[in-house]
């Protein structure tokens, strides 16, 4: 080959490279590096500020809890939902940790693949697996199951919000039993969805995985406690997180810890923690909330609210009888007070290292 | 020509740069120290919440010295006063309120025990100097803060000992004597402050001439002298007024022979007679009072105007109470008096608009006493400033800062007459100060605090589990005497307890709540203080007003403003 063939090959491929590549960019400083606040938080933020997500999501809090502890050396894959959408608008991210977009249907499965591959390259990176609850309960359930029954090293974990939030509030199997939604309207024929909330921690049980749980986004500790728990495990394990959506949920956007607060109080959220399928701990529930408390701070759940139509009536009833029932099931009275009951582990007290110079 | 495609551009980017977008309500969080109820009840001006704070790090001294910045007697009104702290406190809407007035006293112990020293420098020799007339609590307080504020102080006292009536009408069973001195040595020890006792105004110096000597006068003489009582006109041959029989058994130990005795009135004056005459073997003691007993339905503009528990220890040593009575006239045979007619009567309100005494005819009845004791109140000496006197006999005082319609001359405490407690006295003296030392500043008036105040709604209870109130020892009736106190120390441990059960209304106590729970990340925390005295700052660049923060703040410290936030700041 002549030099000047070479010649014209390098022009041609600088062309091309001018014209389809990559134009070689400064590379970024890395974040969390300078001098400013918000660079020296003495925590790990690999979920940053500047996402889309709305005023008061309960799925932002929860992601950047489970981020927080998760730590650094983890990779994310990330069902199509919400999280991914509001935390990824082209072309910004809010991830600061390796972070890949799958299907909505197959996060558990990429993910499988990423661990497989970490596995190949020798490497002890976490892989995480993101997905609300359209994405576990309903359409990524069969790839779920088979990232558990493989074993992967994986910790799943679902954002439970209970709708499909990001496509317009449509019913998802976790959309508790009497919620309106835009696919289960209430209205003359139906009081909200007719169906039952899916068990879903009962089926992820029947997989004998080491460990899964639930939590909520209103007891931070305990949600950070059981990620940092999972992390340490190596093995399949998931975590489902009850974070409210204030839009679809139809309440105000200072509403939502209150709102999560008051699912566990009630019983209709049980926080529970399970080992090879076997339940072994729970939350308890120091005062127990009738159901109606947490329903009324819910649009939702608003057509319940009419004391005088024996239709609201009995649905109210009825979800009063299934928080009794998880209540009773689990044993969340508890015996007396207790420093991880619902009451003792938000406690807080002024920090005696505050004052010290 | 550089041609544009999605690819070439798709460079990193980080959400950083967008930060809310149009994702913005009307608000925004901010902090504010919001007053916390007990110091908002405070006569004395006190931050509770901020000595407990302290205590709650462990920092005993600090706690006391940021309690003498207002107070500077805490050993005795924290065995004197009826605490309306506690009956603010917004711990009642969880549990019960904080025994802050037993921790009060354990600090100001400690204080003493240890010798720690007053937080206040010598002033400037050529400082100006303030003459203050009494020293009762109002006048040491004021002497006090006179030297928090630059200046010195001559006190002018008519007795031969300091701390008017803390030593003369509050029996040793609530204020041991000990207690009294030790705290009160300390205070006039203090350089700048100089005593001259039995120094008597309008005897041994004059008002006009204390003006001419000092930068201010201060007046607080205290009430020296019992209103004028009789029934229609008659009174019994051998009257005892209450606050004159007080003073005679402090001093001699000996009250005048009687079986049987009621006493009139309402104050605490009336309750500390009652009590010491029943303990001296007085068989039956009754009080008769126009108030009301304290119960669920009790008005408290209607209610008896005594320390709570002060009432609740005379109703367990057996002094009798008629409530909405007065004597209607008195049953004599001779000279010798053998009952009183009492009636029935209520405050009501009359056609003019004013609260009218209306007695009930019909409800007369009898009891036998061979003694009756007024206890109506007390009024002023007017001795040497009888230009001051305003027609109630009380003194002209007209503002928060106790200004006379003389230049330069307050008049503070109980000489008032709008007053009625040794914590009343410690604030008007710490006030009437201030507005000396502004003035001398060439200030009109001091600086008020403003602040709101934080009620029991604005917190948010979640965050508080119940913890039981500290009991607090207290002698048995039976083993009740002259001189033991009644009401026990509640030591150490149970103190630094009490303050765990602080709420720090209105104050950041750094628990992280809005730290951790902000969903957008935008609160960011700092490891020295921010500049509003929290830990805590908001980067508004990021905020989007949800109100998580403000919602989910335990102590109200947080509360949602209009959002003043513009792109660039």
């Amino acid at each position: 080959m002549s030099d000047n063939d070479t010649d014209q090959r390098a022009e041609r491929l600088a062309e091309l490279r001018e014209k389809f590549g990559r134009h070689p960019v400064e590379p970024k400083k890395p974040f969390h590096q300078g001098a400013s606040l918000r660079d020296r938080q003495p925590r790990f933020c690999a979920l940053e500020s500047g996402h889309r997500a709305c005023q008061g999501c309960g799925e932002a809090l929860a992601a950047r809890l489970v981020m927080e502890c998760a730590g650094p050396d983890v990779m994310v894959a990330n069902a199509t939902g919400c999280l991914e959408v509001f935390t990824t608008p082209w072309p910004q991210s809010a991830w600061q940790v390796p972070w890949v977009h799958s299907l909505f249907e197959n996060s558990a499965a990429v993910a499988s693949g990423m661990e497989a591959a970490m596995k190949a390259r020798g490497k002890n990176t976490k892989i995480l697996a993101f997905g609300g609850d359209g994405g576990t309960y309903d359409i990524g359930f069969q790839a779920l199951s088979g990232m558990l029954e493989r074993y992967h090293n994986i910790l799943y974990v679902c954002y439970d919000n209970e709708a499909y939030m990001n496509t317009g509030i449509q019913r998802s199997s976790s959309t508790p039993h009497a919620a309106s939604t835009t696919t289960s309207p209430a209205g003359p024929e139906r009081m909200g969805k007719r169906h039952l909330k899916k068990d879903l921690l009962g089926i992820i049980a029947a997989h004998h995985i080491p460990y899964s749980a639930s939590a909520s986004v209103a007891y931070p500790a305990d949600l950070q406690r059981k990620v940092r728990y999972a992390m340490g495990i190596n093995g399949p394990t998931f975590l489902v997180v009850h974070s409210p959506c204030p839009l679809g949920w139809k309440h105000d956007s200072h509403l939502t810890i209150e709102v999560a607060r008051r699912a566990v109080e009630c019983g209709l959220f049980p926080i529970v923690e399970m080992e090879r399928g076997e339940l072994a701990n729970v939350m308890p529930i120091r005062e127990v909330r009738p159901v109606k408390d947490y329903l009324a701070l819910q649009g939702r759940f608003g057509h319940l609210m009419k004391p005088d139509d024996p239709r609201a009536v009995e649905e109210l009833t009825h979800l009063q009888a299934l928080a009794d029932y998880n209540i009773t099931y689990f044993n969340l009275r508890g015996e007396g007070e207790d420093p991880a009951d619902t009451v003792g582990i938000s406690q807080v007290a002024r920090d005696r290292a505050a004052g010290e110079a | 020509m550089v041609v544009i495609n999605r690819g070439a551009h798709a460079e990193p980017g980080t959400s950083l740069e967008f930060k809310t977008g149009n994702w913005r309500s009307s608000e925004c969080p901010v902090h504010v120290h919001a007053k916390a109820p007990c110091h908002a009840a405070c006569p004395a001006g006190e931050d509770q919440q901020a000595w407990f704070a302290w205590l709650q790090e462990g920092h005993v001294e600090e706690a006391w010295r940021e309690l003498v910045s207002k107070n500077p007697l805490p050993s005795v009104t924290g065995r004197v006063c009826p605490h309306p702290c506690e009956t603010a406190c917004n711990r009642t809407s969880i549990d019960s309120a904080l025994a802050i007035h037993n921790v009060e006293r354990w600090l100001g112990d400690e204080a003493v025990a240890k010798g720690w020293a007053y937080p206040v420098e010598a002033p400037a020799e050529d400082a100006p100097c303030v003459a203050i007339v009494g020293a009762g609590p109002g006048g040491l307080s004021a002497a006090y803060h006179c030297l928090r504020n630059g200046l010195r102080a001559e006190i002018f006292e008519a007795l031969p000992e300091a701390g008017g009536l803390l030593r003369s009408a509050i029996p040793p069973t609530r204020l041991p004597r000990p207690a009294l001195d030790a705290e009160l040595n300390r205070l006039l020890a203090l350089p700048g402050i100089k005593l001259n006792l039995r120094c008597k105004l309008g005897r041994d110096v004059g008002l006009d001439e204390l003006k001419h000597s000092h930068a201010a006068v201060i007046l607080a003489p205290g009430c020296g002298l019992s209103k004028e009582w009789n029934i229609d006109g008659a009174v019994p041959t051998d009257l005892h007024e209450g606050l004159h029989l007080l003073r005679e058994f402090m001093d001699h130990g000996e009250f005048p022979e009687a079986r049987r005795v009621a006493v009139h009135g309402g104050g605490n004056t009336a309750i500390d007679l009652c009590r010491l005459m029943k303990r001296h073997g007085v068989e039956q003691v009754t009080l008769i009072t126009a108030s009301a007993l304290p119960g669920p339905d009790t008005d408290p503009e209607d209610l008896i105007n005594v320390v709570p528990r002060e009432l609740e220890e005379a109703l367990e040593e057996g002094i009798e109470i008629i409530e909405h009575a007065t004597v209607k006239r008195l049953i004599m045979k001779g000279s010798r008096m053998t009952g009183v007619e009492i009636v029935a009567l209520k405050k009501l309100l009359g056609t003019d608009g004013r609260m009218h005494r209306v007695q009930f005819e019909g409800t007369e009845r009898v009891v036998s006493v061979d003694m009756v004791i007024p206890c109506i109140g007390e009024r002023v000496d007017p001795e040497g400033m009888h230009n001051l006197m305003n027609r109630w006999h009380y003194l002209d005082a007209r503002d928060r800062w106790s200004r006379t319609p003389q230049e330069n001359v307050h008049a503070i405490g109980d000489a008032r007459g709008d007053r009625g407690t040794v914590a009343e006295a410690i604030g008007d003296g710490r006030l009437a100060v201030e507005a000396v030392a502004a003035r001398l500043q060439g200030r009109a008036d001091p600086v008020e605090d403003t602040r709101p105040e934080m009620p029991a709604s604005g917190l948010n209870p979640v965050y508080f589990g119940r913890i039981s109130r500290t009991a607090v020892p207290k002698l048995p009736v039976a083993e009740r005497t002259f001189e033991a106190e009644i009401e026990g120390d509640i030591g150490r441990m149970a103190a630094l307890r009490e303050a765990t059960r602080c709420l720090s209304c209105g104050n950041c106590l750094a628990c992280d709540n809005c730290w951790v729970m902000c969903p957008d990340n935008a609160v960011i925390k700092t490891a020295e203080l921010a500049s509003d005295g929290s830990h805590y700052v908001f980067d508004l660049d990021f905020c989007k007003g949800c109100g998580i923060c403000a919602k989910e703040c335990p102590t109200g410290f947080i509360q949602m403003a209009e959002d003043t936030w513009h792109e660039g700041d």
